[in-house]
């Protein structure tokens, strides 16, 4: 007998990234192929009829999975009994903005929204805040829906992690599945810390540091570091549009291993509550390593940080705490 | 004296043991291996199709969630920037699956090797524009690749054409490509098959998964001829005809047929854009049917070329309801066929014929 559906919500659901997280979602990408979805997707009032489209669409795929979709611009509706959320809707940054310029349209959307989420939403939601500033929208939604535990409300920084994945894969022409452990700490913003201190490279079964395989310190401190912070950028300037299809696809890895557990040996970089580990003031949304387990995320402990590490990670935590004070200024 | 001896002995006895225990991980390593890549080209792929389509074959929806993929990009060369920037979004997303992703403006390179190909790349029908509109425009094109494809392609390579008018551009690719096997090249009108599917678990509120056997016939257009004669909805363990349980002759004569016929131009309405996402997934389902087979008691509906199943003149590359085995198709044959659907599949058949004769005639 099929499991019952687990209900899905995806803001900014007839944008970029709405259009190409939908048919992952639908197809099992997020939850696995076993487990039947029901997708709820929102939008504002001038995106309904491009909306429908959307809703038309999926309909006309006859995706065995998908056992249901809501399209609303209703944000009540939408959140109505939701248990996982992907918050993708905001505005999208354009060629020359940076993630603070749009900072204080987004902060009074997340204000709205985390009311909405915490009145109709499953007890138990797990919340993904994906529009930028990711770590402050997350961080403003976690203050204003205080009974959704602290714990289910995180950001995504595992679009960074996949592409430090794939930079070291390049790097040392090694397939991308056989590198692992890689770190993004902080804030998913050009501030990031892409860390490969503790990364790997599975060789003929057995696992080598990265640093050793690459042995260039200077790439790995330097260029390494910018091309993963700059990106996004980046990927603007080729396609004239921001990340889609990377983003829809990390943030359906970034559930996935939540939800259904990161494999053994391996940790993955979430932006979450942080809770004073590794000296960063508690109280921000910040990325650190993280394994997953029945559902639930616990910070990677104990990992030595070098000096010039350290640096880094208080760099990153110092502008999340000048993007806290500026999105509380937003709001009054 | 002895000493030695012993000890010699016992070393070679541990230098045996270390090298069995070698031979024996590196013959493991052999058993775990995984399998060859595919090599999957996609043109078009710096468009809404191409993008939407990409993340679905590196993430095994197209060859299973085994199957190692190798990603050939083509678009042409205004669209190279952008091309390049959907390699780098791939190589971001860190697909376990994707073994590599050539991005090329070069048709020779593009179809090196390549064991499946997705033909996209072609001008997307706008609002207000038929299907025929677009023709002789893309004619020429598929001329080109057909050569291309046969001279660099690997010697089976499946063929599936998306871009409109995609029956007579595979007919075009087919007679421009003459050592590609005829049965290799096909058109897509599973997307309209998964359409039908869709408006009839609509109107009896089931689920999609529970519906099957529909067929489209004849032209990816508006004269397509969905036909639910021998469809089926499973309910409680059992399979009941779709006729019985809608209940409504009349609508399924008339309103059902027209909304899948037209569907494509309503999405283009609500969106203003083709359909992008759904053509997508239903090329993945096409290319998976075809190369994994079709599930027991189900069939689908592919573009293929006629060989005079159902009074339907040869030469055409016309949809009909198949099944698939070991990476073949087969017609579904013996199915009845009412007057009233003859009709139907007649006229579509007409409108290929003058396609054809219009697209000869573009190319002179």
């Amino acid at each position: 007998m099929a499991k019952d559906p687990v209900r899905v919500l995806v803001t900014g659901a007839a944008g970029q990234i709405g259009y190409a997280i939908v048919p992952m979602i639908a197809r099992g990408a997020m939850l696995g192929p076993e487990q039947p979805v029901i997708l709820h997707m929102l939008d504002i009032e001038p995106a309904a009829e491009s909306l429908n489209g959307v809703k038309m669409e999926l309909i006309d795929a006859a995706f065995p999975l998908l056992r249901g979709v809501v399209a609303t611009t209703d944000i009540q509706e939408a959140c109505k009994g939701v248990n996982i959320a992907v918050m993708v809707g905001g505005f999208p940054r354009k060629e020359g903005m940076e993630r603070k310029d749009v900072m204080s349209k987004n902060v009074s959307i997340y204000k709205a929204q985390a009311s909405a989420l915490e009145k109709n939403a499953a007890a138990d939601v797990k919340v993904l805040v994906v529009a930028n500033p990711a770590n402050t929208n997350a961080l403003i939604l976690k203050e204003f829906a205080p009974s959704i535990p602290e714990k289910n409300i995180t950001c995504l920084t595992r679009l960074d992690h996949n592409r430090a994945l794939g930079q070291i894969s390049e790097k040392l022409n090694v397939h991308v599945g056989d590198v692992k452990n890689v770190i993004i700490w902080g804030n998913h913003s050009s501030t990031q810390y892409p860390d490969v201190n503790h990364a790997t490279v599975t060789v003929n079964g057995g696992d080598k540091p990265v640093r050793e395989l690459v042995a260039n310190d200077q790439w790995l401190n330097t260029e390494f570091i910018t091309t993963v912070q700059q990106r996004g950028a980046a990927i603007i300037k080729a396609r004239k549009l921001s990340s889609a299809l990377s983003a829809a696809s990390s943030a359906c890895d970034h559930i996935r291993d939540w939800v259904l557990g990161t494999p053994k040996g391996s940790w993955v970089s979430m932006g979450v509550y942080s809770d004073g580990s590794y000296g960063i003031q508690p109280g921000l949304v910040y990325s650190f390593p993280v394994t997953c387990e029945k559902g639930q995320w616990s910070i990677v402990q104990g990992l030595k940080i070098d000096e010039f590490s350290r640096g880094k990670l208080d760099a990153t935590a110092q502008e999340l705490i000048e993007e806290k004070s500026l999105a509380h200024s937003c709001l009054n």
